[in-house]
């Protein structure tokens, strides 16, 4: 129950705290406070809010309602901006009531509709509607009028005198929560600082900008300074400077560009809606917010967000890790050999893999940079000749050719390009073709069920194959010929370096990796298993941690400390961790001393990774590199490297920055990690007595 | 021309025979061959600098023989690994080449053992196998994680009491011996698939509760010249495996297949030469991936293990001897004293190994013995070639000897010689020749007896 309630108001911070990209119940509770410097808006705000959400308690939302202030900020917005023109009354309370349950049905309406069809989020669009249409119609409420109007102007920051330049951006900001003075506009500001310093260089950014350009359009430098509308610039600046777009140069410039468009936008709204005695609202910063974000993610803008985390901060720093980590495509195919081949030619290739075929692999076997013996003028002398070609996938076997013969070295079949062939239909909405095997060497049927590793045939000389090789591609429909799509390969060595999802480049060598049952049965964590460790720093018992394995509303799993969420997953080849959300110092290590483990023991083998800043650094260090990295991706560099010792030791180095900490890590003999170390910090599992 | 002098040569005393042609349309003088160097060290040089006899082993040979051998097999399957059968030849640099180029150790026997964990191979990268480990050997293996090969039931008794004492599970694997279609076969090591006998050794293992099963091995001969076989075998103990899976649910992880494959060693009794009777590598590494596939069930890759010796090594070494002395026999024959003798060529009992000089000779082949040193007259190399005559002082290379003579050789009534190792012309020394403390280091003579 207690718990319960604290998930109520948890919800109703959030709320607050989302209007400024931010999504932390303690800038909510801050902000809240702040909105109360006018009671008459705060009260407001309030009471539409609790209106939307006993509403959504009426129809029935529970679970997916707690889960953020999502639903609910639009109807906050509104509230304020009805309790900013009318003093709290009976009528005026009605008023406030119906348009934040209003709100509210608008917000999960166009919800629905943006993120199905446009993938787009509604950002405050339901606020602008549904606040024009209270506006326009308490022009027939002359009854609400007597009653309700109240002066405005009388709120406490009037006192504070500051330049223009700083009171427009101050009031702008405090215009957000319908505050509108310079101390509001302060506290907000401070609030913003204390979360995130990438949102506080964007919103000044944001309106110094807008304002500018509209002081030089206009040739009135402080009128359009005091503008209270200028905070659609400061919005426009955070949300595609920070939010929906990785933090960067680049994504600042495009923020830049937005603005000035939106300062002709702003004008001309201005002047039309005034018309009808409406404000603006954040008409024109969601006009060209949602456009410039449907066009970004329509070319296939690399820096639009996948996730939007927290923090532009936390975006950001994933963003940056996960570049590094997880770098393949979504199509992931295992190697269809076995042992060391060399690439031929790969992606865009210098001779067939082109056009609508350019997705593609070849692969042979080298010797000293030859792929034959003596002279190769046999296929018995090819080193890739009559070798078993393994399935890359699991699937059915949709369509086979195999009767073809084996042309001679360098002599093409340019009629039957493809030569002997499969194709699997994975069930996932692609097809994997496999090509030139030998003449009559396949053994699976047509279709079979067949899983990764399942023998196919044997590498031939068929199709338009001038030496022997194996031809693999993905591609969008089932027929011979299709056009291709990306893919990638996972879990293989390259130069003796785990890889566990790329595409290997032309010339190199790679060999497949096959995972060990052992260490997937150890790296299998069911749902509410505990484990408590010991936490040492140096030789001193600093506390014990117990972790708990627990499931997200989204199906992630994670560990869970108490004081924060590790975030793990696993995939044919390795189990690793991705996110860290909340602070704790212990779960850091974890992260920090096993980004990744291979579920592949074999000696020799080295695997590196890059784990993001919030497992590495604490404090000011953490938030002085988050910002640095905000500038230049490439500040601050955090490496690790590890290999096995022996079947159950892992060691490495953590390099982060200048440090350089050795990483040691035991396997559990059952489940899990028996003793976690780095540098001078170390978890060690206790035993259940 | 007038001062262009022919050469010397002995009279030789040839049995005339008539009617007989020779089989192969090769006279023996075309037949002989002559190999002035190993990898580019002239057998002068090595002679001079380390005396004879010698043993010569060439790195590049051995390091190019296990390299195409495990790509033959990774090319095939993708989870083999090699393991270097000790007893095969168990010096030091030797090992330790084979650890470099991926092996792990396969060793019999707790001399072996000890021998690996000195060179730093890890328990876990050492499999043990053999019918003799004594308990205070099995609990060493087993405290360091070795991979213990069962070979009979009073070595599960045994490792029961090692577990009971360690109060530790110890993950085992039993040999197995089975019909592979060949002969003979080999029943002697571990427990018959055929007759049930290896069921009942896991089901005793499941019921002790103290040992898990985690491999199989199986070793079906050697110098197994029927690739078929081992694609028998494979089948089998894939089968057998699922079979136990299915029955007691033991997962197993691994399965050893062991060696046997032939070098290009000349079987004594073998018509053809080892050029064509002995099919190469690739052969047997085809016929097994065909077994694993045909019985495995698809994408399952367990581990696999092979404990191939001879065929890796035996062509790497050679032994250099020198005429000693020569006489004829009372049948007309050749007899020439060489100065190592089956004391290092233990495997001359099977093998007719190739002879090369170090230099063309001139002169009609005659039927001649290679007898070695010992005042034994067992003490033969080979007693049925046609050679020219030698004169004392001439070199004879012997070839291949690199499998189980260093480690069978004997020290009886001489010094066992230097062994050495040819790396891009590089010679290092592996093992110095014996001299008389090697063989006093060990003796303790009781004060009464002391002459002087």
């Amino acid at each position: 129950m207690k718990t319960l309630l604290k998930q109520h108001f948890k919800t109703f911070f959030n709320s607050y705290s989302e209007i400024f990209f931010l999504q932390s119940p303690v800038a909510g509770v801050l902000l809240f406070l702040v909105t109360l410097t006018n009671i008459n808006v705060g009260i407001a705000g309030v009471v539409s809010v609790v209106a939307a959400y006993l509403f959504a308690r009426l129809i029935g939302m529970r679970q997916a309602f707690l889960s953020s202030g999502f639903f609910t900020y639009n109807a906050l917005l509104v509230g304020l901006s009805i309790g900013y023109l009318f003093a709290l009354e009976p009528l005026s309370l009605f008023f406030i009531v119906t348009a934040g349950i209003f709100t509210f049905m608008l917000s999960i309406m166009t919800n629905s509709i943006f993120s199905y069809y446009l993938k787009l989020p509604i950002l405050s669009l339901p606020f602008v509607i549904v606040s024009s249409i209270a506006y326009l119609a308490s022009y027939n409420y002359s009854n609400l009028y007597v009653t309700g109007l109240y002066p405005h102007g009388e709120t406490i920051g009037e006192t504070i005198s500051l330049p223009f330049w700083l009171d427009g951006f101050f009031i702008s900001l405090g215009a957000i929560l319908f505050s509108p003075n310079s101390l509001a506009g302060l506290l907000f500001a401070l609030v913003i600082l204390f979360f995130s310093r990438i949102l506080f260089l964007l919103a000044i950014l944001g309106f110094y900008l807008g304002a500018t350009i509209s002081g030089l359009m206009e040739g009135a430098m402080i009128s359009a300074f005091m503008q209270i509308n200028n905070f659609n610039f400061i919005l426009i600046a955070m949300a595609l400077g920070g939010v929906y777009l990785v933090p960067a140069p680049k994504s600042y410039l495009i923020a830049a560009i937005a603005v000035a468009i939106a300062t002709m936008l702003l004008d001309a709204i201005n002047l039309f809606w005034a018309n009808y005695g409406i404000p603006a609202f954040t008409l024109p910063f969601n006009f060209i917010t949602l456009t410039f974000i449907y066009v970004l993610a329509l070319v296939g803008f690399p820096l639009v967000a996948e996730t939007v985390l927290r923090t532009p901060e936390d975006t950001l720093d994933e963003y940056i890790s996960n570049v590094s980590r997880f770098r393949g495509n979504f199509r992931k195919l295992s190697l269809p050999f076995s042992g060391k081949w060399t690439v031929w030619q790969g992606f865009d290739g210098a001779w067939t893999h082109q056009g609508r075929w350019k997705y593609a692999y070849d692969f042979v076997i080298t010797k000293a940079g030859k792929t034959y013996k003596n002279d190769g003028k046999f296929l018995e002398e090819y080193y890739a000749y009559q070798k078993p070609v393994f399935s890359p996938c699991r699937g059915q076997i949709i369509s086979i050719v195999s009767n073809l013969p084996d042309n001679l070295p360098g002599i093409v079949d340019k009629t039957n390009n493809w030569g002997n062939l499969i194709i699997i239909d994975t069930t996932l909405g692609y097809f994997v073709e496999l090509s030139h095997f030998a003449q009559n060497t396949i053994r699976v049927k047509q279709g079979q069920w067949i899983e990764v590793g399942t023998q196919l045939g044997l590498c031939g000389n068929s199709g338009y194959s001038p030496q022997p090789h194996i031809h693999v591609q993905v591609q969008a429909t089932a027929q011979i010929g299709a056009e291709t799509l990306p893919f990638s390969f996972h879990g293989y060595l390259e130069n003796n370096l785990f890889i566990s999802n790329d595409l290997p480049k032309n010339k190199t060598t790679i060999e497949p990796l096959h995972p060990n049952r052992d260490l997937e049965f150890k790296t299998t964590f069911i749902l509410d298993q505990r484990f408590t460790y010991e936490a040492f720093q140096g030789e001193q018992l600093v506390r014990t941690v117990t972790l708990s394995v627990c499931m997200a509303a989204g199906g992630e799993t994670y560990f869970d400390s108490g004081k924060a969420k590790l975030f793990f997953a696993k995939d044919a080849h390795s189990f690793y961790f991705y996110r860290l959300e909340g602070n704790d110092p212990w779960l850091s290590l974890l992260f920090a001393a096993l980004p990744r483990m291979p579920l592949v023991y074999h000696q020799d083998m080295t695997w590196e990774d890059m784990p993001p800043v919030s497992a590495v650094a604490f404090g000011w260090r953490k938030h002085f590199l988050n910002l640095a990295r905000a500038f230049y991706h490439h500040i601050g560099k955090i490496h690790y490297s590890a290999h096995w010792e022996s079947n159950r030791i892992i060691t490495g180095t953590l390099q982060n920055g200048g440090k350089i900490l050795p990483v040691k890590l035991e396997l559990d003999n059952k489940l899990g990690f028996s003793l976690v170390r780095l540098g001078e910090r170390c978890l060690c599992k206790k035993e259940v007595l | 021309m007038t001062n262009n002098k022919k050469p010397y040569v002995k009279p030789t005393i040839i049995k005339l025979q008539s009617g007989l042609m020779n089989k192969f349309g090769v006279s023996p003088y075309y037949a002989r061959k002559v190999r002035s160097n190993i990898d580019g060290v002239s057998i002068e040089e090595l002679t001079k600098q380390f005396g004879s006899p010698l043993f010569v082993f060439s790195e590049k040979t051995i390091r190019n023989t296990i390299r195409e051998a495990k790509e033959a097999f990774a090319t095939r399957y993708p989870n083999v690994t090699f393991s270097w059968s000790y007893k095969t030849n168990y010096i030091d640099a030797i090992n330790a080449i084979y650890h470099q180029e991926g092996s792990i150790a396969e060793v019999v026997s707790e001399m072996e053992y000890d021998k690996a964990r000195k060179l730093g191979i890890s328990g876990e990268n050492i499999i043990f196998n053999g019918p003799h480990k004594s308990i205070p050997a099995l609990k060493k293996a087993v405290q360091e994680g070795a991979k213990i090969h069962i070979d009979h039931f009073d070595e599960i008794d045994d490792l029961e009491t090692v577990a009971a004492e360690l109060n530790k599970e110890i993950p085992v694997a039993i040999r197995l011996n089975l019909d592979s279609g060949i002969q003979p076969q080999w029943s002697r090591f571990g427990f018959n698939l055929e007759s049930g006998q290896a069921l009942d050794a896991v089901r005793r293992i499941n019921m002790g509760g103290k040992l898990r099963l985690n491999g199989l091995h199986c070793h079906i001969g050697t110098f197994i010249l029927e690739p078929n076989a081992y694609k028998t075998q494979t089948e089998k103990m894939v089968k057998f495996a699922y079979e136990l899976e299915d029955m007691l649910g033991i997962s197993i992880e691994y399965f050893d297949i062991g060696g046997g494959f032939p070098s290009k060693s000349k079987l004594k009794g073998t018509y053809l030469p080892p050029d064509v009777s002995v099919p190469p590598i690739d052969n047997y590494a085809e016929k097994i991936s065909q077994g694993l596939f045909n019985a495995l069930k698809p994408g399952h890759f367990p581990k696999l293990y092979l404990e191939t010796g001879r065929g890796l090594i035996d062509e790497a070494g050679y032994l250099i001897t020198t005429v000693f002395a020569s006489k004829r026999l009372p049948d007309g024959r050749k007899s020439y004293v060489l100065d190592a003798g089956v004391n290092l060529l233990f495997t001359a009992t099977w093998y007719k190994f190739t002879i090369e000089t170090d230099r063309e000779m001139q002169g009609l082949g005659e039927p001649a013995l290679l007898n070695g040193p010992l005042c034994m007259n067992i003490d033969i190399l080979d007693e049925g070639s046609m050679l020219p005559p030698m004169k004392r002082g001439t070199r004879l290379i012997l070839s291949p000897v690199g499998a189980y003579n260093v480690t069978q050789w004997m020290q009886f009534i001489e010094y066992r010689p230097a062994v050495v190792l040819i790396n891009e012309n590089q010679v290092e020394i592996i093992r110095e020749k014996e001299d008389l403390s090697d063989i006093l280091r060990r003796e303790r003579l009781p004060k009464r007896l002391r002459l002087a």
